[in-house]
């Protein structure tokens, strides 16, 4: 289970991630924590909440909560357009959507080709990546940490 | 071992015991009361609880809680043997004993580092006491019970051992396999205990861990043995096929060897078992029982935490299964429906279709129906921990009382009755501390000594209604009332026109609390208020219903669920949002051309003027901070933000300059403009909850209609301002306000308004009344020169044009009521400005001195409330009485008789003989023609003096009623009479009149009362009280002429 202490994501051999752009930031996320990828973007506004926070949205009859990664993790917020989609991820028993801006394959890796975060993303933007992968198409794809981008403490209440 | 399966039992455990917990405060004071013809079935009801908390605890090691059940089981066991007759002081252990654990219970896994010493030594106290002599000892011996055949040892008392060869039972030891006799056979330890228990008594249970073995171990044993030390009266022959056993692993105890004692000499049938005798000739003193875990395996306390968080984490409902029956139906039936529907749709038949549209319906509704019916759990539930609390209370207190349930079977939602607990039980904790008085406090009073609550629920017109009546001393609506004004929470004059109820009502009001001194058992400075607020979380309300010294009923309503609720759907800025429709009061729409005089605006703040009231208006665009839809005068367009712009300009770079031009414009909008705005109707929804009531003013009004709430996701749910969300009919989701919380998100201004409109609609009510001594009213004299007088010195204000003014003999007059009004301006007398030239006036007048005189005066005249801190000094100067700044203006305070005096001084000297007094009169003061004026308040005590000592009388004056009588004691012979307030603290008006009637040196006095309303009730009391007349506090005219009346009477 514990080959590497820093990447205890390296212990099996191969991992599937969900992909996608948060702006032009190739992200991954680990298909395992991935219910569904929604195109329906009906999201209502929840006035005064976290600026991270798009609203609440329908997802069969549950209320899901929509959160702006991009802006969560510091990026520029996100724009609502055509390719936007909302991934609805598992997190601490809740359901949850991740507003991402475009979506891309499901890519297979190794875990082996999991590299620490490059060392100049700043500390505070770091904390939400569990690393990167070098990918086949040369591309540079960042592993997220989807419970770190869900923290509900960080967020200027307005 | 699987550490799943034991979660699993252990929560059933847990939830188990919990369940048999539950009536045993009950039944155990029931047999308290019973005392000595105790009911055996109630007995071997609890008795059962703890002997199956002990056999489970058991099986899963939790020795703590085995010891603490076991113990408790030896009491209830002497006592259903008759060895013990159930007192106060054996009960209270018991419930002290069974209370703790409860507590072991809710956090089992750790319940075995727990301290129960305490308990236990209690507990065998009891057990030792009760006993002969010869066999205390017992109770403290230990013995150790084994098999050769059997790898482990039982140790318990010569006492348990001796109880369970009670009347020719036999003692076993049996080897189950909780893995081949159990998990294989698909049956839980449970169903064995329960076998057990129906068949005898388990003395004591061990699994053997040993047997299983490490994890590391090469192989593993597929053997969980479990021993159950086992007393019954079934024969060897038969034990087997009762339990399932195979007589290898059965295993008799024979009675002699483990006795010391040779009297238990028990005829047993000869065993070919050897053996071991644990304590060979002495019992000697073996290790406290709870170290006999130390032989267990090591890695348990690392098995323990992963427990821990499983446990915490469960929430199960016991549901019937009829209910569930029911549902099963239902949900028959609703896939018949869709099959119904499904087909309908593939040919076509619209009426088909819309049947079974209906059908759906129907079968949706009966559906929730059942499904809210799996939640409903019976406020007994709740109800039953309260004769406890009682109990121990009065026995705290030295109070004698006793609570009486009904309405146990009524059934509410499973969070309603969760959440009703602590608000109930402070309730039922205030009634028997406050309300129920001492026993001789109530002899006293002539009432049964024994005071009674009653706590019941009922249902009606689809609210249950939860009523907690106690006969105590009831609340003291002018208490209450005192207290919040002292408090600053309400205002005197507020008061003053409350009704009792709604003064008892201000008990809920957050900061008061009326336990003169903190109490250990109620009280701990937390309020009503809290109960108050708790209960607005549940959608219930609160009213108390109160009579001094005959009791209080507090009348608590709820709905039946909150899963579903009616909510009013509102929209502001195209988003729609669902207002609960308890919080609704009523709906407004203000039609556009009437929008100035509905609505004023006081300061920033706007508010509603409602049949008088004054409600302060809130807009939801604004707390929301959504971009509020308006019209906008200087293009004339209505303009809407629609949602995309909304989220277009939180996202782009350059939205924040559009932005801020937005808002430059709203600021550019003049008041003037902004009232323009209003050009369209104004949809206010005017909500309360709790002690909050405000217009919430919304763009769209739409329907009523039946909402499901569903939680908001963690991100979101720490908002105090949204309930929740729920979906709509077309997919869209909507949050639901929270109104009281809206109110305290935008507390702030809001609170500022709603002060500032509270002080409005004081100085409104009293401007009607004219009772204010704080009320003023405001004009201009010169272009900026403002001027007030007390608002209950004017007569009348007339308005005229300048060219109505005559001049007549060197004076101004204007024809008035059929003859002519002398008319003065201020610049005559004081050194001010000259009345700006204009052509509409005021005239405000006064009757000075029995003269009716106007004083000229310029618009706008307006009625503010203020203190009155006036600088007597500064600008004092002959009819000025000084300055006082009111909404940041000097204003000159007019001194009215002053400035007539200054002008008509003959008035003053001469003075009363118009009004039919003679100067003699006033002059043969100290003849019984002395007015002694009763009043609480100093401003107005100095105007009504002034009024009275104006018509040359001679006047006394007191505070409250205990100061009039010392005053009549000490002046009686100058008095001739009382002129009093009615509502004074100490001693109230009906009080004073009441003792100066009984005494006789008083009673000739006639009494006159003033009073700010004189309502047909007071009005009664007051005759019956000895009052002679009434006058209106401040018609100067009446009351004059009442005193006159009453002194040459008199």
């Amino acid at each position: 289970m514990e080959t590497d202490k820093q990447h205890p994501d390296r212990g099996s051999d191969f991992i599937q991630l969900s992909c996608f752009y948060l702006q032009d930031t190739f992200c991954g996320l680990d298909i395992n924590i991935v219910q569904e990828i929604n195109e329906d973007l009906q999201i209502t506004k929840v006035p005064l909440s976290q600026d991270y926070v798009i609203g609440i949205m329908n997802l069969r009859g549950q209320i899901v909560t929509v959160v702006d990664q991009s802006r969560k993790i510091g990026f520029e917020p996100s724009v609502i357009s055509e390719d936007s989609r909302v991934i609805i991820v598992n997190s601490q028993n809740e359901h949850i959507g991740l507003l991402v801006d475009r979506v891309t394959e499901v890519l297979t890796i190794s875990t082996k080709d999991i590299a620490d975060a490059p060392s100049n993303i700043e500390g505070a933007q770091g904390k939400f990546f569990k690393g990167v992968v070098h990918t086949a198409k040369n591309e540079i794809l960042a592993l997220l940490d989807v419970e770190a981008v869900l923290t509900e403490d960080h967020g200027n209440d307005k | 071992m699987s550490g799943v399966i034991e979660d699993e039992i252990l929560q059933m455990y847990i939830q188990e015991s919990k369940e048999h917990l539950e009536d045993i405060e009950t039944d155990l004071l029931e047999i308290e009361q019973q005392g000595e013809n105790v009911d055996e079935d109630l007995i071997n009801k609890v008795f059962r609880a703890a002997h199956s908390i002990k056999g489970g605890a058991g099986f899963l090691d939790l020795t703590n809680i085995k010891e603490l059940a076991h113990k408790i089981e030896n009491i209830l066991d002497l006592v259903r043997n008759g060895q013990m007759i159930p007192n106060q002081d054996i009960v209270n252990t018991v419930l002290e004993a069974f209370d703790y654990l409860g507590e072991l219970l809710n956090n089992a896994v750790d319940s075995n580092a727990k301290d129960i010493s305490e308990h236990i030594e209690k507990l065998t106290g009891l057990t030792v006491s009760s006993l002969p002599e010869a066999e205390k000892e017992s109770v403290s011996n230990l013995v150790d019970v084994s098999h050769k055949k059997v790898p482990v040892s039982f140790s318990l008392t010569e006492f348990d051992l001796k109880n369970g060869r009670q009347g020719g039972k036999l003692i076993y030891i049996f080897e189950f396999d909780l893995i081949k006799d159990m998990e294989r056979q698909g049956k839980t330890p449970f169903d064995l205990l329960k076998l057990l228990e129906d068949g005898g008594n388990i003395l004591d249970l061990i699994v053997s861990m040993e047997a299983v073995g490490d994890l590391d171990d090469e192989e593993i044993s597929p053997r969980l043995p479990m021993y159950v030390l086992y007393s019954t009266i079934i024969e060897p022959d038969l034990v087997g096929s009762v339990f399932g056993l195979s007589d290898t692993c059965i295993y008799l105890i024979p009675a002699d060897h483990e006795s010391m004692e040779s009297s238990e000499d028990h005829a047993e049938e000869e065993t070919s078992e050897v053996i071991e005798e644990a304590s060979p000739s002495l019992p000697a003193k073996m290790p406290p029982p709870p170290e006999k875990a130390a032989p267990k395996p090591s890695p348990r306390p690392d098995k323990k935490k992963t427990i821990k968080s499983v446990v915490s984490q469960t929430d199960t409902l016991r549901v019937s299964v009829g209910v569930l029956d029911q549902l099963m139906n239902r949900a028959g039936e609703l896939v018949l429906a869709r099959n119904q529907l499904i087909q309908s749709i593939s040919t076509g038949d619209k009426q088909i279709i819309a049947a079974a549209g209906q059908r759906i319906d129907l079968v949706t509704s009966e559906l929730q129906e059942t499904i809210m019916q799996t939640r409903m759990q019976p406020v007994g539930n709740i109800f039953n921990k309260f004769p406890r609390i009682v109990r121990d209370m009065a026995k705290n207190l030295g109070k004698d009382m006793e609570l009486e349930l009904e309405g146990q079977g009524v059934e509410l939602d499973k969070t309603i009755i969760e959440s009703l607990g602590d608000p109930l039980t402070h309730l039922v904790r205030n009634s028997a501390d406050h309300g129920i008085e001492s026993p001789a406090a109530r002899k006293e009073k002539g009432k049964n000594q024994t005071g009674r609550i009653l706590l019941r629920a009922l249902h009606e017109s689809g609210q249950v209604i939860i009523e907690i009546h106690d006969d105590g001393k009831g609340l003291d609506p002018e208490k209450i009332a005192e207290k919040a004004v002292s408090k600053g929470l309400i205002s005197e004059d507020e008061v003053k026109t409350m009704s009792a109820k709604e003064k008892v009502n201000l008990i809920m009001l957050p900061g008061l609390s009326t336990a003169e001194q903190v109490t250990d058992v109620s009280g701990r400075g937390v309020g009503m208020d809290v109960v108050k607020t708790n209960l607005d979380k549940l959608g219930g309300q609160v009213e108390i219903i109160s009579q001094l010294d005959k009791g209080t009923v507090i009348r608590i309503k709820l709905p039946l669920t909150l899963a579903i609720i009616a909510c009013l759907l509102v929209s502001s800025a195209n988003e729609r949002y669902a207002i609960p429709q308890v919080n609704v009061g009523e709906l407004i729409q203000v039609p556009a051309a009437e929008v100035r005089e509905k609505i004023e605006k006081v300061g920033d703040a706007e508010v509603l003027i409602l049949r008088g009231e004054l409600i302060p208006l809130m807009q939801l665009g604004n707390v929301l901070q959504l971009q509020n839809t308006f019209y906008n005068p200087r293009t004339g367009t209505y303009e809407v933000d629609r949602r995309h712009q909304l989220v277009d300009e939180r996202i782009l770079t350059d939205t924040e300059k559009t932005s801020d031009k937005r808002e430059n414009t709203d600021e550019e909008l003049t008041t003037a403009e902004r009232r323009e705005s209003y050009a369209s109707d104004v949809k206010i929804v005017v909500v309360q909850a709790g002690i909050h009531k405000y217009g919430l003013v919304v763009d769209k009004l739409h329907d009523t209609v039946e909402i499901v709430v569903k939680p908001l996701g963690r991100h979101l749910n720490k908002f105090e301002i949204y309930a929740g969300a729920t979906i709509m009919g077309d997919g869209h989701v909507a949050l639901i306000l929270d109104i009281s919380g809206l109110a305290r998100a935008a507390n702030l201004r809001t609170m500022a308004e709603t002060d500032r409109a509270k002080q409005i609609a004081a100085a409104e009510t009293q401007a009607k009344e004219g009772t204010s001594r704080q009320t003023l009213l405001m004009f201009h004299n010169g272009p900026d020169e403002y001027c007030a007088v007390p608002l209950h010195m004017v007569l009348r204000v007339e308005q005229i044009k300048s060219s109505d003014i005559e001049f007549k003999g060197g004076k101004k007059v204007i024809q008035y009521r059929g003859g002519s009004l002398p008319i003065y301006a201020l610049e005559e007398v004081a050194n001010v400005e000259a009345l700006e030239d204009r052509e509409d006036l005021i005239v405000i007048v006064f009757i000075v001195a029995g003269h009716e005189v106007g004083l000229l005066a310029v618009p706008p005249l307006d009625v503010v409330e203020a203190d009155l801190k006036i600088d007597e000094e500064t600008l004092r100067q002959p009819g000025i009485s000084g300055s006082t700044i009111i909404r940041d203006e000097t204003t000159l305070m007019i001194d009215v008789f002053d400035f007539m005096k200054e002008l008509n001084p003959q008035w003053f000297e001469s003075g009363t003989e118009e009004n039919g007094l003679s100067a003699e009169t006033s002059k043969t003061a100290g003849n019984c023609s002395d007015v002694l004026l009763v009043e609480d308040s100093q401003f107005f005590r100095d105007q009504v003096r002034n009024f009275i000592e104006t018509e040359g009388y001679a006047v006394f004056e007191a505070e409250d009623g205990i100061e009039a009588l010392q005053v009549l004691d000490e002046h009686i012979a100058r008095i001739g009479l009382v002129v009093t307030d009615l509502e004074m603290p100490n001693m109230d008006g009906f009080e004073l009149t009441s003792r100066i009637r009984k005494n006789e040196r008083f009673t000739h006095l006639p009494v006159l009362a003033l009073t700010s309303l004189a309502g047909e009730e007071d009005v009664t009391r007051g005759r019956e009280a000895g009052i002679d007349d009434y006058q209106i506090k401040l018609d100067k005219e009446n009351l004059i002429k009442g005193i006159h009346k009453m002194l040459h009477q008199g």
